[in-house]
């Protein structure tokens, strides 16, 4: 009867998150519904917190002042936001959104607050038990940072190795990934027959869960069995020639872990660049491209001056985003070169962080270097959008 | 600057035929309209002379040259498109002088050529502007800028003024005669504006699915339509039609209906006695419907009823009710009679059509 037990567990499970939801509407309900009377904060400010306690009682009773004060001080703060910004207005919009909010909270600003705290201590293997009994761990201010910049996150590559390489594997990407996806567009931008089935073959590899496309790519990188060995192997053996010039079999995975993770996330990342540049392309007028004829433009005068600068609008957004997404690919890498001990040959920062945290268990420092790798891609995010603005204002 | 000439023209997208035969010749210096109810073939002609369409059979000439197969950019032509199609991204300036850039034209002739367009249209004090900044008449001189720097022999103009309001287009009616007076190029201009027809053309060919149905001066086409369509479509408000039968009586040709008997004078028909029997279509445009006045050639009196009356400041149109048929008649303003009252009307036999109503084709002098 083992399934009728993960039937009732996963039922208990779901009327718990209802349970959880109704409790927060119920929760705002009437916050929205009495906020604006003179003697609701005061009630607010004694009931919730209690009946919180209440709750909590059920599960520990450990520090119940202490922790009586936290849920005064967070409907405290409930109350001041309700008083300063929800005051006045429409209020059926902010309690729908409030239960997403809270979620929001919970997932995105609790873990990111809680990696800052950890970013100034020092929890590592050596202080996790201490952490654990005591609730406690040490102090360090700044050293974390002064560590990231300073020692390596892996046992063979420095930071600044690491930095640059980092920045060679988003750039050579990206490159790749706006140029394949710019000629693609073009061809799929003409008149030509299937043009449907050509655009779903080429979306699949964006369509498909990324872990099994990157598996997948990986077995055809194999050195004896994959298919990218074999098509060498015999253009090497139908052209001796071509041999000479060291055409032939590669250690793909040992040899150039880089290079590889580099040509499957190529392929996975040009359907994106190809469907928003085609929604660009299929945007633009053609009487712009009459006008070009008839003004004289060769065809590659029309794709400079007409082209690419009406595209820009589009390709800006979507070229931040790949920007962050392939300086954050971990995914490729990991599951390329990472399994199984693994090559550092072929790590960015990210995946380093990865091994920081949990293959050395350096959890502070990697809080640490993670708040790092996020202000380099912030200030990367805010120089494209500032171009992008750019771009809007000629228009 | 250029003749254009089509010969024997035919277009056909997959099996749909927009054009079939068109022949016009266009003389140098000449500015001709091509009018024509929507989707007749109009913009399709021009974007063949641009070029931009592709010839299914014909030839087309420019300065006696076939260019059926020559890349717009080597016709020497310019054209003004309904949308305008100004580069968005570019400032008024880079715009205009897009085309002498690709052309690697130097510096100071683009500077030369770009401040010479913009002093004819005015245009100097929006030459740093994004078109996106421009009002829509100033985008349409801008257009009209782009196309006279590059010198072009032939000017295409296709429905310029569609998009501005009713004043502006008035207004820009007169730049673009001003501006043909100055420089005196060859321009073949599409509209379905009658007034711009009638005002700016030197010629106008009136073209009906595909097929060009008249060409001639536009005083021509307005006296002497040479169809039934033509007839219908130049002048406004549109020309009254009755069908009936001639019939000689004695010497005389008379034009009979159910509701009137009308003879027709010689000088309309000539061998009256050839037309007997025929099945004929007459029509007589609502200036030259006379109500209670007489004519110097008119026919005779007939009695009518006023059903509704339009005032439209110094004319005034009459809804009239001729026994079982309606026509309409423009008089002066005012004509103070209440409607339902009755009325005597004439026609002015100089401004009367005839066609014949199988063929649709003009037999009148
Ligand atoms: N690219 C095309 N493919 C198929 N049919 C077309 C194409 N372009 C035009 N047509 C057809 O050709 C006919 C003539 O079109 P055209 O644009 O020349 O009309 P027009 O006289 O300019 O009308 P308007 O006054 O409305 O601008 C129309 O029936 C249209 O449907
Ligand atoms: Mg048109």
């Amino acid at each position: 009867m083992d399934i009728l037990r993960s039937v009732y567990q996963v039922a208990g499970f779901i009327v718990l998150i209802s349970l959880g939801v109704a409790v927060l509407e119920g929760y705002f309900y009437y916050h929205f519904k009495y906020y604006a009377r003179s003697w609701f904060f005061p009630a607010a400010l004694t009931v919730f917190p209690l009946l919180a306690l209440a709750g909590y009682y059920g599960v520990t009773w450990e520090h119940p002042l202490r922790v009586w004060a936290y849920f005064v001080a967070a409907e405290a703060l409930v109350c001041a936001a309700f008083r300063n910004i929800v005051k006045g207005r429409n209020t059926l919009p902010y309690l729908l959104l409030a239960p997403a909010f809270v979620g929001l909270a919970l997932l995105l600003v609790y873990p990111f607050m809680f990696e800052v705290y950890l970013s100034f201590h020092d929890l590592k293997l050596t202080t996790i038990m201490m952490w654990k009994n005591t609730g406690h761990i040490p102090f360090v201010g700044l050293r974390q940072y002064w560590n990231v910049f300073t020692t390596s996150p892996l046992s063979e590559v420095s930071f600044w190795a690491l930095v640059g390489r980092t920045l060679v594997w988003t750039f050579s990407n990206v490159f790749f990934h706006v140029l394949g996806g710019f000629a693609l567009a073009l061809l799929l931008n003409n008149s030509i027959r299937f043009k449907g089935v050509y655009r779903t073959l080429l979306v699949i590899p964006w369509a498909m869960p990324q872990v099994v496309a990157v598996l997948a790519m990986r077995g055809e990188f194999h050195a004896t069995n994959g298919f990218v060995n074999i098509v060498l192997g015999r253009i090497a053996a139908a052209f001796p020639f071509l041999a000479h010039l060291g055409v032939g079999p590669v250690q793909w995975l040992s040899d150039y872990p880089l290079l590889t993770c580099t040509i499957i996330n190529v392929w996975l990342g040009i359907p994106f660049m190809m469907v928003v540049i085609l929604g660009g392309l299929q945007s633009i007028s053609s009487s712009y491209y009459d006008a070009a004829d008839i003004d004289g433009a060769s065809y590659f005068q029309k794709l400079r001056y007409i082209t690419v600068p009406l595209i820009r609008p589009v390709l800006m957004p979507a070229l931040t985003l790949g920007t962050v997404w392939t300086f954050n690919n971990i995914n490729v890498i990991y599951l390329v070169t990472g399994q199984a001990g693994g090559t550092e040959q072929a790590d960015i920062l990210v995946s380093a962080l990865y091994k920081a945290a949990f293959t050395y268990n350096r959890y502070s420092y990697s809080a640490a270097f993670a708040i790092v790798v996020f202000a380099m891609l912030f200030f990367i995010s805010v120089f494209y959008l500032h171009g992008f603005d750019a771009a809007k204002d000629e228009r | 600057m250029a003749s254009v000439e089509f010969k024997g023209i035919v277009k056909r997208f997959k099996d749909n035929t927009v054009l079939n035969g068109v022949d016009v010749d266009i003389k140098d210096h000449e500015f001709v309209v091509i009018v024509g109810p929507s989707g007749c073939g109009k913009t399709t002609l021009l974007r063949m002379l641009a070029g931009l369409e592709e010839v299914t059979d014909g030839e087309i000439l420019i300065d006696a040259l076939r260019v059926n197969e020559l890349h717009p950019s080597k016709r020497q032509i310019a054209m003004v498109f309904q949308d305008y199609a100004l580069y968005p991204h570019m400032t008024v300036e880079e715009n205009m002088s897009f085309a002498l850039r690709l052309k690697r034209t130097g510096r100071s002739e683009i500077e030369a050529r770009v401040q010479e367009a913009a002093g004819i249209l005015q245009l100097q004090k929006l030459l740093k502007r994004m078109p996106k900044q421009l009002s829509g008449g100033q985008r349409q001189r801008v257009a009209i800028g782009r196309a006279i720097v590059r010198n072009p022999k032939v000017f295409l103009f296709d429905e310029p003024l569609s998009n501005l309001d009713a004043k502006l287009r008035e207004e820009m009616r007169v730049e673009i005669a001003k501006l043909y007076q100055r420089l005196n190029a060859t321009i073949i201009y599409v509209t379905h504006d009658q007034v711009e027809a009638m005002t700016l053309a030197g010629r106008i060919v009136v073209m009906n699915k595909g097929i060009v149905q008249q060409v001639g001066s536009p005083i021509e086409v307005y006296r002497k339509p040479a169809n039934l369509f033509v007839a219908g479509f130049i002048g406004s408000p549109t020309m009254n039609f009755f069908s009936g039968q001639l019939r000689s009586e004695g010497d005389r040709l008379l034009f009979v209906n159910e509701n009137m008997k009308l003879p027709i004078p010689s000088f309309l028909l000539h061998d009256g006695d050839r037309h007997a029997g025929r099945e004929v279509v007459v029509g007589v445009r609502p200036d030259d419907v006379l109500v209670g006045r007489d004519g110097a050639e008119c026919s005779g009196k007939m009695e009518a009823v006023l059903e509704v009356c339009e005032l439209l400041g110094h004319r005034e149109n009459l809804y009239l009710k001729l026994g079982g048929l309606r026509l309409l008649a423009t008089v002066e303003a005012f004509f103070d009679r209440s409607p339902g009252s009755a009325v005597t009307l004439c026609f002015n036999y100089r401004n009367m059509h005839v066609f014949d109503a199988a063929t649709e084709r003009r037999i009148s002098e």
